[in-house]
């Protein structure tokens, strides 16, 4: 049995596990963080987007952490909103701001942190809205699929497909473009197809409702990954299916 | 006498075989061929890791007579030979201020020098674990090897040593935490991505002597109970990495790696893992990524590699020069090595020292060394005399330092109070024709290429400092800009994910700390004070002090000056590329540079 800590985060007593995270015990205690790169769903993937940064005075010293990767395991005093933190994070904001300027989340984060009139004489990437976040990738690593990675490295990186050719990997199946934070992710659909990373997928129907099932990849592929054979419908025509099997069965019981 | 004892040394570093080296080395040896001293009585060519000073190679030494001979070409043969029993040849003999040096230890270059890293580079034949032998190697493994682990670590301890890669981490106290963990496999790992722009030391020391690495490796493993290491070297370092493999082949030949080292139970399994080819890399925990085979980026480090390093076990990252050190601490003691050094930085630190000092090369020598010492003493001062302006330490995580600040003495600490580092030891002298803004922003260049583009402040802040510095190099620099980049700085050192983003701000730090009116003459006036900025610099040639001798017009690239012979030459601004050239080619100091646009 682990001892439970209490630790002080803006002058409230907050009690945790030792090895908890610090963002995840503020978060518990209603003192909320700003974050971009961090979803519950990869907890090895964190830390990119360095907007979650706090201050954590331990032994009479003070440093900087990111709170989404900061394991508590001493007693110690944290303070989100110092006037390092405050400045620091406009900065980071401010950078971010420039470098996706047509991102109004992150712009209106930016100006929420901190006037960005000092950063006039920035430079900025003219239509990007990605903050190389990562976190598509990621999506699409879990997924098994690897069709998109960041490339290049230092100032030149960014998240495309292998030698940004429409990639064989790729099933269309938007999880990259659900999980990003600022929208950066561009895709077309019509009555019949969807267009994602330079490749158009053929959408599938459900024979019953006639609701939408995703792309034909996107079925196989999940299809093939269960084990069973492809469906023919909806999730939901397919309990109804099985409903009306049961009534069937059973109506002279 | 010939006797059969003597030695010919001939360097065949990377760079003295960029030189010709390896010409030399058999035309020495076809020389000695014709006149028979191949047989019994027998003089031996070896072809030897890098001497040290560079920029004088191909360097030839004599043993046991010790008599060095600089620049020499493979013609230069049959007079070598001639040499062996008689008066030395002159003419490649070392020369400072008119006096001649016969033999390695007058030559300043080397007397001011202590060597135990570096001590049989140079000297023994890479390719000959015999050789190494023969000078003491494998002593301390042998030693060790009669020693519980926690004598092992307490005697590194003792020492003093410190991480040479420039972090300056207590070794004694990382082998003592990962030896702690009680979760297997372990491993050991050998940092030999060298990366810094103008530094060789790691590659010079794996090329020259690749044994202590793997004797150090050997110690290291035994200490944390590792039966796996691994070698992680830079992919441009081939010489390096086929010295080291050679060398693990004959360790495990001669039953020194394997499952029984030297006939105990302990085992150690070596291999290389061939560099990237990211400057990231060098980072701990991109190059543990990269050598599981994952993209080179840095985690978060708040839990440590000695716990959770390699494959997510615990690991050692010790740095090459770190390594080549141990067996020196484990055969003499750590008492007798942490003699040397300064009261927190013990031992020695090898240096690449590069630029425009006269004498470059490798240097190794005792930490608390000063500047000056490195600069004027052992390399000889500022080339052609020019004033010295600034030295670049540690590469783009280090600083510029000023002439002020020259009697520092050089080890871990010193220079980070000054908000520069010593780094992993490389060392760029530049004297007053170097712009300080546009060496900020070179490392900055730099860095944007070989920062791996994780995290905002780094990826973002470097985007947007070379927009800022390249600005003000080319004239359109605002007032508020260095404040600006102080700003962005300050973020970036407290922000940024890993070490490299950390240290990225430094060279723009220490130059807008000690060069702000560089940087202000840039903005207010647009003017560069060493003429080297093309945009803000016109060239012209003093009539009075040109002789007409038309070096200028010779190395012009864009024939831009004209001229008659013993008539003063005239530049044509229109064809001017200010790249100063002329400048550097006259010997008259002639060409002047002049502010470009109106103030």
């Amino acid at each position: 049995m682990s001892d439970t800590l209490t630790i002080t985060i803006d002058g409230r007593p907050c009690a945790c596990e030792p090895g908890e995270y610090l963002y995840d015990v503020a978060e518990r205690n209603g003192i909320h963080i700003p974050a971009l790169c961090r979803s519950d769903a990869f907890e090895d993937h964190r830390a990119c987007c360095r907007v979650c940064i706090v201050e954590v005075e331990e032994r009479g010293r003070r440093k900087v952490v990111t709170s989404c990767v900061y394991p508590v395991e001493r007693e110690c005093t944290v303070y989100t909103n110092s006037e390092k933190i405050v400045e620091e994070r406009a900065v980071t904001l401010a950078l971010l701001a420039k470098r996706a300027p047509d991102s109004e989340t992150i712009v209106s984060m930016a100006q929420e942190a901190g006037e960005l009139d000092g950063f006039d004489r920035l430079i900025t990437l003219d239509g990007e809205k990605c903050i190389l976040c990562g976190l598509c990738v990621q999506a699409c690593d879990s997924l098994g699929t690897g069709a998109i990675s960041t490339v290049n490295r230092g100032v030149d990186k960014k998240v495309s497909t292998p030698y940004d050719k429409p990639s064989a990997d790729c099933i269309g199946c938007l999880s990259c473009a659900n999980v990003c934070p600022t929208g950066a992710i561009e895709y077309t659909q019509d009555a019949t197809s969807r267009t994602i990373w330079s490749r158009t997928f053929e959408l599938a129907f459900c024979e019953r409702c006639g609701n939408l099932m995703g792309t034909r990849e996107a079925v196989h592929r999940a299809a093939e990954k269960a084990g069973v054979e492809e469906p023919r419908v909806c999730d939901a025509c397919r309990k109804k299916e099985l409903a009306d099997e049961m009534m069937q069965t059973y109506r002279y019981v | 006498m010939i006797n059969g004892t003597d030695r010919i040394l001939v360097c065949c570093g990377t760079s003295c075989i960029a030189n010709g080296a390896l010409d030399v080395a058999d035309a020495i040896e076809k020389e000695l061929e014709a006149r028979n001293l191949t047989g019994d009585v027998r003089v031996d060519v070896v072809r030897t890791g890098c001497s040290g000073e560079c920029e004088q190679g191909p360097v030839v030494r004599f043993m046991p007579r010790d008599l060095m001979y600089y620049r020499v070409a493979a013609r230069d043969a049959k007079a070598i030979v001639d040499s062996l029993d008689g008066a030395p040849v002159k003419k490649l003999l070392h020369r400072r201020d008119g006096q001649f040096f016969e033999h390695m230890d007058d030559n300043p270059f080397y007397a001011l020098q202590h060597k135990v890293v570096l001590k049989d580079v140079g000297i023994i034949d890479p390719l000959s674990l015999d050789d190494y032998i023969a000078r003491g190697g494998y002593e301390g493994l042998k030693r060790a090897l009669a020693m519980t682990p926690d004598e092992i670590i307490s005697e590194v301890e003792k020492s003093g040593l410190r991480g040479k890669g420039g972090a300056g981490f207590p070794t004694g106290r990382k082998w003592r935490s990962a030896a702690g963990y009680d979760e297997w496999p372990k491993y050991i790992v050998c940092n030999g991505d060298e990366g810094d722009p103008g530094a060789f030391m790691d590659g010079s020391t794996m090329e020259g002597c690749p044994h202590a690495v793997i004797e150090g490796m050997i110690i290291g493993a035994l200490a944390i109970g590792a039966e796996e290491g691994v070698l992680y070297i830079r992919d441009e370092y081939a010489l390096a990495r086929d010295h080291i493999q050679h060398a693990i082949d004959d360790a495990y030949e001669a039953g020194i790696l394997g499952d029984s080292i030297m006939g105990t139970p302990h085992k150690l399994h070596l291999s290389i893992v061939r560099g990237g080819g990211a400057f990231v890399c060098g980072e701990s925990t991109a190059l543990m990524a990269s050598i599981a085979g994952k993209v080179g980026e840095p985690r978060a480090k708040y839990i440590r590699s000695v716990q959770r390093g390699l494959f997510d076990k615990p690991t050692v990252l010790n740095n090459v020069e770190t390594l080549a050190s141990i067996p020196t601490i484990l055969r003499f003691g750590g008492d007798e090595y942490a003699k040397l050094g300064t009261e927190k930085s013990k031992g020695t630190k090898v240096f690449a020292m590069v630029g425009k000092v006269k004498h470059t090369g490798l240097v190794e020598v005792p930490m608390g060394t000063t500047l000056r010492t490195l600069i004027y003493d052992i390399g000889g001062g500022i080339m052609n005399d020019r004033p010295f302006k600034a030295i670049q330490t540690g590469g783009p995580s280090g600083g510029c330092i000023p002439e002020s600040l020259l009697d520092l003495p050089v080890d871990f600490d010193t220079l980070t109070e000054y908000g520069a580092m010593m780094g992993s030891g490389g060392m760029i002298v530049m004297d007053d024709r170097s712009c300080m803004v546009e060496v900020a922003r070179y490392y900055v260049d730099f860095l944007c290429e070989e920062s791996c583009g994780k995290c905002t402040p780094c990826r973002e802040g470097l985007r947007q400092m070379r927009a800022i510095l390249t600005d003000i190099c080319e004239g359109r620099g605002r007032a508020g800009d260095i404040e600006l980049l102080e700003r962005i700085c300050h973020t970036m050192q407290d922000v940024s994910l890993c070490a490299l983003g950390r240290t990225a701000p430094n060279p723009v730090l220490t130059t807008i700390k000690f060069f702000r009116d560089e940087y202000e003459a840039h903005i207010d006036r647009k003017e560069c004070p060493a003429g080297v900025c093309p945009d803000l610099t016109r060239f012209t040639i003093d009539a009075e002090a040109c002789t007409g001798c038309g070096m200028c017009s010779r190395v012009c690239p864009a024939n831009a000056i004209s001229g008659e012979v013993k008539a003063a030459h005239v530049i044509d601004p229109d064809k001017c590329i200010a790249c100063g050239s002329c400048r550097d080619a006259c010997r008259f100091d002639a060409v002047e540079t002049m502010r470009r646009m109106p103030a």
